[in-house]
């Protein structure tokens, strides 16, 4: 058996290894495995500790979405002790979650994403030679400046949250901190420096004013013309290479997609609510099915995980409340059987979802949800147009979030006002709670049950939970599983189109590629992804 | 040129996000000016399958060498012993990590996870996590206390969770610049030019606890964080306040507690119910007293600090 090896270039490995397994037939992949093989057992460590547990073990379940960690964990004590959190609290929560998702999209767009386009697979493309010179590892001319600018977005985050990563700030009542004029000037500054050094220069060739004028696929397509500073922005250049290179044209998936919605309202989510919390957020929540075309609202009641693939003993279709984490101690992989750490999420009503930047995006598009809630039809729009997802829009996605994600952090930082409070003292008390919120990547919640002043129960669903997870009980496949399913390989032994499907979905696991002959089995190549 | 090979187990990646965020010297400094050669590193771009594999054996047999090895988390020992559970490059990592520490001249552990065990092996330690030479504070851990990589050194501790990127590349640059003799290590294994001294150190707070003003609860931009939020700034060794983080700030200069994330009782009292933001006192003194203090001293020192606390110090000096 030979086994060819590719050097593709990971990032963000941070809950342990993913390994996927695909079959190629007569130059498609026909069927596709998703493996988590790292098993943390946080879950199992939460229970029967202090209450507030999870605002210190959870942001270090992952250490490069450790604030939506806390913001979930804060919520959902918020919830349960039914606390009043300030206006000032709420927003400078917002302030965190935006700082840890610039941070993100720089380091996994740089480090991990545009790295693949320097492989020597597009030396062909005529945008090739441009690509290696701004994107190669270490030595790019913009590797090296979004390396910079990830970091320099959680300066932000340590003027308000003291550290990042992995701070404890947000707390139920409120926040820790009780910032001062300085801090709120200094953080202007660095998002001043921010938006002067990278996102206007560099990743989009124009202002922000101008970028926001875009509402559709034709307003996109006349503004990549408009300029050659647009085409050749990191966006522009973007754009067109990837449409060269085909990733317009693959990495479908099911065509469901579900966002929690995130950043609540600081005048409309003081007195937390699990129900009530849709209805808060500015950016919405919901449901939006493909093939139909149409928009739902979402709620956490529907969820249910199933086990029957994955090494836990437990039955199928809990609701999150209702598991134990019980891990297997036998963990051989067995394809036909049980082959992943990561349990099959799924609605009941709505079933596999996919969670992320896109999802968010065609959520967005819909006109769903309270009337002062955030819109934009871009995405949907090109949804609509392109003929559905593919990696190329799954990023494009990512890329455009950078705007809009600006523009909040600067309203945040308008509407603090400093004489006023930052935290109200909460009673603590038994019951149980839901937080949630959008990490970078997508759908992140957390559950707590609160029994005799301790933790009875703690759950996690995070975003690579839905993406990354295995087949259902009744073998529906997972959202990457299906997005790889058709992808065309031009060489067997050097499928680097199995690599952009998974990196379109930036699961934070360090993902390995197995790819193998569907007729004799034979491993044909195995590569890094994420 | 100094060979460097980066792995994680039971981990977060919090460690090298927290790496990634350096300055002076950055990660791409520490390629191109430092003449470190990455061998490999989870989220820096090398192989995997055959090759990568290819080249741990080299590092093992000494066919290329192994300056020095980074552990980033725990090392994952369940089930049963086998380190099934954390299952890289084709076999349990445990395993990868006995021969490649056995090859290394220097092993550094990043982070409490790989240092003394973390969160990972927090009771009942599901995954039956360890450290590479510590389970908390007793020496042993998986390598064991006898371990000395060629250079003759023990595994060098970086604790912290995670630990700052300017302790982290400040030592690695020690070494790659051949001054690792100038390294001395603490007790715990620490290097202690940055853990000697305490995270109160340069706290803005400190007039507060030296005339005991408490912060009594969250969103106070005055008074001291030990006396009731469970502050361990007086009794945690490490620069947090000397060197900022994220070059801006620290957890108690934010208002928020240190919890004592570079002491190997990380998290402390096993996060038991009542005792997370909560100091712990009996009969109203600290039972954690600032390291070195002793119980009668210490309520002689707060009766003259009260009573010699100026008029001011109950005013708001941070104002908005």
């Amino acid at each position: 058996m030979t086994s060819l090896t590719l050097d593709i270039s990971p990032v963000g490995r941070v809950e342990g290894d993913l390994d996927v397994r695909v079959e190629i037939a007569d130059g498609v992949v026909v069927n596709a495995w998703t493996q988590a093989a790292l098993f943390r057992g946080f879950e199992v460590i939460l229970r029967g500790k202090d209450p507030q547990a999870g605002l210190v073990i959870t942001p270090r379940a992952c250490g490069i979405c450790g604030a939506s960690h806390l913001k979930c964990a804060s919520w959902a004590l918020d919830t349960a002790w039914q606390t009043e959190v300030p206006r000032n609290a709420v927003l400078t929560r917002n302030l965190g979650q935006i700082t840890e998702s610039l941070q993100s999209i720089a380091r996994h767009h740089y480090g991990l994403f545009m790295i693949d386009y320097t492989n020597r697979k597009y030396a062909k493309s005529r945008f090739y030679e441009e690509a290696v010179k701004r994107w190669a590892p270490y030595t790019g001319r913009n590797y090296e400046l979004g390396i910079s600018m990830s970091g320099r977005a959680v300066e932000i985050y340590a003027l308000f949250g003291g550290q990042w990563p992995h701070s404890s700030f947000m707390v139920p009542g409120g926040v820790a901190c009780a910032p001062s004029l300085t801090d709120v000037t200094r953080a202007w500054s660095i998002l001043e420096n921010i938006r002067r050094t990278w996102i206007e220069p560099v990743w989009l060739g124009c202002s922000i004013e101008r970028y926001e004028e875009i509402r559709s696929h034709a307003d996109f397509m006349a503004w990549l013309a408009e300029k050659p500073e647009h085409a050749d922005s990191d966006l522009g250049l973007f754009w067109r290479m990837s449409e060269e290179i085909g990733l317009g044209t693959y990495g479908r998936g099911h065509g469901r997609y579900f966002s929690w919605g995130y950043l609540p309202h600081e005048d409309k989510y003081n007195k937390p609510t699990i129900d009530g919390r849709a209805a808060a957020v500015i950016m919405k929540g919901g449901i939006y099915d493909g093939d139909a075309d149409a928009h739902r609202a979402m709620e956490q009641a529907l969820i249910r995980e199933d086990t029957g693939r994955a090494w836990y003993d437990e039955p199928g279709g809990l609701h999150p409340y209702d598991r134990t984490t019980t891990p297997s101690q036998r963990t051989e992989s067995d394809f036909d059987g049980k082959y992943s750490w990561s349990t099959a999420v799924w609605h009941a009503e709505a079933g596999r979802l996919e969670a992320g930047p896109l999802a968010r995006q065609l959520i967005a598009g819909g006109s769903h949800g309270e009337s002062w809630q955030y819109t934009h039809p871009l995405v949907l729009d090109m949804y609509r147009r392109m003929g559905g997802a593919s990696v190329m829009l799954r990023q494009f996605a990512r890329m455009h979030e950078v705007v809009a994600l600006y523009r909040e952090a600067e309203r945040c930082l308008r509407e603090l006002r400093l004489k006023d409070l930052w935290y109200i003292k909460p009673r603590e008390r038994d019951g149980r709670g839901w937080g949630a919120t959008e990490a970078i990547r997508g759908a992140l919640c957390h559950w707590i049950d609160i029994e005799d002043g301790k933790i009875r129960n703690y759950q996690i669903v995070a975003p690579t939970t839905w993406n990354v997870g295995p087949r259902t009980d009744k073998g529906e496949r997972g959202p990457i599983e299906e997005a790889l399913v058709g992808a065309p390989i031009a060489d067997a032994r050097d499928p680097v189109e199995v690599g952009h499907v998974c990196r379109s979905y930036d699961s934070c696991l360090v993902c390995t590629v197995h790819a193998h002959d569907a007729r004799t089995g034979e491993e044909l190549a195995r590569f890094r992804t994420a | 040129m100094a060979n460097l090979l980066w792995l994680q187990g039971g981990a977060c990646s919090g460690n090298t996000m927290s790496f990634l965020n350096a300055e002076q010297p950055s990660v791409c400094d520490l390629v191109t000016d430092f003449g470190i050669n990455i061998v490999w590193h989870p989220s820096l771009g090398m192989e995997l399958g055959e090759e990568l594999q290819r080249r741990l054996r080299a590092l093992i047999s000494g066919e290329m060498p192994l300056d020095i090895l980074v552990f980033e988390g725990t090392v994952i020992r369940a089930p049963n012993g086998t380190g099934e559970w954390n299952r890289f490059a084709g076999r349990p990592m445990k395993d990868w990590v006995s021969e490649l520490a056995a090859a290394a001249r220097y092993t550094v552990a990043i982070g409490d996870c790989a240092t003394w065990g973390g969160i990972p092996a927090v009771p009942p330690n599901p995954t039956d996590s360890i450290g590479l030479q510590f389970l908390k504070r007793n020496h042993g851990g998986y390598l064991g206390a006898e371990y000395r990589s060629r250079a003759g050194w023990p595994v060098i501790n970086i604790p912290g969770c995670p630990a700052h990127p300017d302790w982290i590349t400040q030592i690695l640059v020690a070494i790659a610049t051949g001054r690792a003799a100038e390294v001395e290590l603490d007790d715990l294994q620490r290097p202690k030019t940055f853990f000697s001294v305490f995270v109160q150190n340069g706290c803005t707070r400190n007039l507060h606890f030296a005339y005991k003003v408490s912060a009594t609860e969250f969103g106070q931009r005055k008074g001291c964080l030990y006396y009731d939020l469970g502050c361990r700034g007086p009794m945690t060794h490490a620069p947090c306040n000397k060197i900022l983080w994220n070059r801006q700030s620290s957890k108690t200069r934010a208002g928020l507690p240190c919890n004592g994330c570079t002491e190997p009782e990380f998290p402390h009292m096993d996060l038991a119910p009542g005792t997370v933001f909560k100091t712990q006192t009996l009969m109203g003194i600290p039972r954690v007293l600032p390291t070195g203090v002793d119980k009668v001293s210490y309520v002689k020192l707060m009766a003259i600090a009260k009573s010699a606390a100026p008029r001011w110090i109950e005013d708001d000096i941070f104002n908005p």
